[in-house]
């Protein structure tokens, strides 16, 4: 089973629930759910031992605890509510690490007990069970320390039943309880001096709250797997990348190295840090915390001021984000695209293209300019004209590379005193291969033809995404389709890429030929361009298949096929 | 037993006061619902004065501190965990009162106390 994030679970996993009895198998569903919860904030329930402790691992074996539960009943097929949690009690005392891994035990060792073998659990069973776990958790101590799991379960227990005077819905209760647990979980260093000196909540009832809220985040669709705050190693934090991640208004980026008085509540100090940026990274290793953020301008100093006041400063760097984007920005302008250097007399050729990548690999064939367009943004007559007008020759060829650029690159042609033609290439691969055959020094007229000529000996591929539902040349496509054409034509349509683009290159009769170029637009990562292309080198063992970054919008993939 | 000397005189702990920190930690354990007299003497004499060290015994040679604790454990519970987490807690609450390294805390399970059963 998986746990995703998107909108279009939230109402499948909250149907699952309101629409069926709650049975053993959402039980085990449930479990899953809260073990999975518990397991991505483990570290937060780590670090809220007091120092020093005995049991400083209360996360750990929370987890392993409701691991050993789990594995219980992973592969049962149980209907039986009730038998289904005396298995889940029964994994629980098996497995039980630690003291809080041993109270936990108990906790279902109660609840299982409270839900004897019904069927189905109802709301007066659950509250009837609730109070039985924490009954049965309370005898197992002489004297029961107030403001631990204990408090949390005993208030949780006692939230059920109150909700039980308005609503008889389990689901209900339990998102009733799960608010008490929390409070209780904030109350506890009231009642327990040793928290309140070390700054923490007690660590065994915060996990608790997060087994319980596991369950009710699952149901409601939400996600699972994201730690509400996450502390890393050292050595791990890779503070490089952020650089990438930068919003704007967050101008400076503040890391502080510092060592704390007492141990840091996390939770505060993430919700602290929020207040002032974003891009918030902890790291910890022997003792000493490091942490990073971007801020805004005016708000460069705070967390200094703020991680003063936790504990000893022992570095600060602080540098100017803006600065370095640009900085990026540059370097990136100036590696932009190097033209060929046209000298008087020679041939020059002027390129439309609809992205980055193609084109560099138009310049790098040899094109004296590019002007960028495509399908849905036509250069104008004036933009194709200020790309020769300036260049230090009269003889000029424009390759429009694209069907409605013709007409354009044709107007401008005719407002020009220079010498110029129209190579009608109605696509990115014809105008490359009409680019193959352009020599510089050649006579103008037998270049052009060579060049007409050129373009007919390739096919071009492309694929996209439709945005209507059609039948066009016989194939039948839906919104939101893979579609593929071939040389303009519509000829197949999917639901994958990987199929859009095989099932292209086999009405191409691709085979017949010696070369594939995959151009990736802008929407896809190399890493997916080239699993497609490993795909149709299995395929089609003859073939070369090249790939290339085209950085083309809407076109997914253009193919070249010659 | 503990010794140490301060240029005020010694300064000595008595087996019985480690006891009495380490039957206080004992109780405070999740999962211990008791500590048991070790023999009948003991047992018959426990119903007269209320022994705040009733099941403890600390040995001291001069070097090694060695505690034997005698529990009793709530039954349901997996006394091999919980039997852990008391050796844990007493060696903590030891040290932490007495500064010095206790060798060896040996844990008893002379019982099991039914309040339920499944």
């Amino acid at each position: 089973m998986e746990f995703d994030s998107e909108n279009s679970h939230h109402n499948k996993h909250q149907l699952q629930f309101l629409n069926k009895p709650i049975d053993g198998q959402a039980l085990k569903i449930l479990v899953e759910a809260s073990l999975t919860w518990l397991r991505t904030n483990q570290q937060l329930v780590n670090s809220l031992n007091v120092f020093p402790v005995p049991d400083g691992d209360t996360g750990i074996n929370m987890v392993l605890t409701m691991q050993a539960a789990y594995d219980e009943i992973a592969t049962s097929a149980e209907l039986n509510f009730g038998k289904m949690a005396h298995a889940v009690a029964h994994g629980a005392l098996m497995g039980a690490r630690g003291n809080s891994g041993v109270i936990l035990s108990q906790l279902w060792r109660g609840f299982a007990r409270g839900v004897d073998n019904f069927e189905i659990l109802d709301g007066p069973k659950m509250v009837h069970a609730f109070a039985e776990a924490r009954d049965t958790a309370y005898k197992g101590v002489v004297r029961p320390v107030e403001g631990t799991i204990l408090t949390v379960a005993k208030d949780t227990a006692a939230a059920a039943a109150e909700a039980l005077k308005d609503t008889q819905d389990p689901l209900q209760i339990l998102g009733k309880s799960i608010v008490a647990a929390d409070i209780s979980v904030e109350h506890t260093p009231e009642l327990l001096a040793e928290l309140k000196r070390a700054g923490v909540v007690d660590a065994g009832g915060k996990g608790l709250f997060f087994l319980l809220e596991g369950m009710l985040r699952y149901i409601n669709g939400e996600p699972l797997d994201t730690a509400v705050t996450t502390v890393q190693p050292l050595s791990a934090m890779n503070l490089e990348d952020t650089l990438e991640t930068i919003e704007p208004g967050q101008d400076y980026e503040v890391v502080i190295d510092f060592r704390p008085f007492v141990p840091l509540n996390l939770e505060k100090f993430y919700g602290n840090l929020e207040k002032m940026g974003t891009s918030i990274q902890v790291g910890e290793g022997d003792g000493i915390y490091r942490m990073h953020i971007h801020v805004p301008i005016e708000k460069r100093y705070e967390p200094i001021d703020y991680t003063m006041s936790l504990g000893t400063i022992t570095k600060i760097a602080m540098e100017n984000l803006i600065d370095q984007m640009q900085a990026i920005e540059e370097k990136a302008r100036s590696q932009k695209i190097k033209l060929a250097p046209v000298e008087t007399g020679q041939i020059a050729v002027v390129a439309v293209s609809p992205g980055m990548g193609i084109a560099r690999v138009f310049a790098s064939l040899g094109v004296a300019g590019i002007v960028e367009g495509g399908q849905t943004m036509n250069p104008s007559t004036q933009d194709i004209l200020e790309a020769f007008e300036n260049l230090p020759t009269d003889q000029i060829v424009i390759l429009p590379n694209n069907k409605n650029i013709i007409l354009a690159a044709k107007a401008a042609a005719e407002l020009t005193v220079k010498k110029v033609t129209v190579v009608p290439s109605r696509t990115v691969p014809e105008g490359l291969s009409a680019m193959l055959r352009l020599a510089p020094e050649g006579d103008f007229d037998s270049v052009v033809s060579e060049m007409n000529r050129a373009i007919d000996e390739v096919q071009t591929g492309e694929i996209t995404t439709a945005v209507r539902d059609a039948e066009i040349d016989g194939v039948k496509v839906k919104e939101g389709e893979i579609i593929a054409m071939l040389n303009r034509k519509l000829v197949y349509a999917s639901h994958s890429l990987e199929k859009a683009c095989l099932g292209l290159l086999e009405k191409a009769n691709a085979s017949d030929y010696e070369l594939i170029t995959l151009f990736y637009g802008a929407d896809v990562t190399k890493h997916d361009a080239y699993h497609i292309a490993q795909s149709i080198g299995e395929v089609y063992q003859n073939l070369e298949v090249e790939v290339q970054d085209g950085g083309q919008p809407h076109y997914h993939f253009i193919l070249s096929i010659e | 037993m503990s010794e140490e000397y301060t240029p005020n005189g010694s300064i000595f702990v008595s087996p019985r006061a480690v006891a009495t920190i380490a039957y206080q930690a004992a109780l405070k354990s999740y999962g211990v619902v008791g500590l048991s007299p070790k023999n009948l003497i003991h047992g018959l004499t426990n119903v007269l004065v209320k022994d705040p060290t009733q099941g403890v015994d600390v040995h001291y040679d001069g070097q090694n501190i060695v505690i034997d604790m005698y529990i009793v454990i709530e039954y349901g519970t997996r006394i091999k965990t919980v039997a852990g987490s008391v050796a844990n807690t007493v060696r903590f609450q030891v040290e932490k009162s007495l500064g010095t390294p206790v060798s060896q805390v040996n844990v008893h399970v002379s019982g099991l106390r039914v309040s339920d059963l499944d």
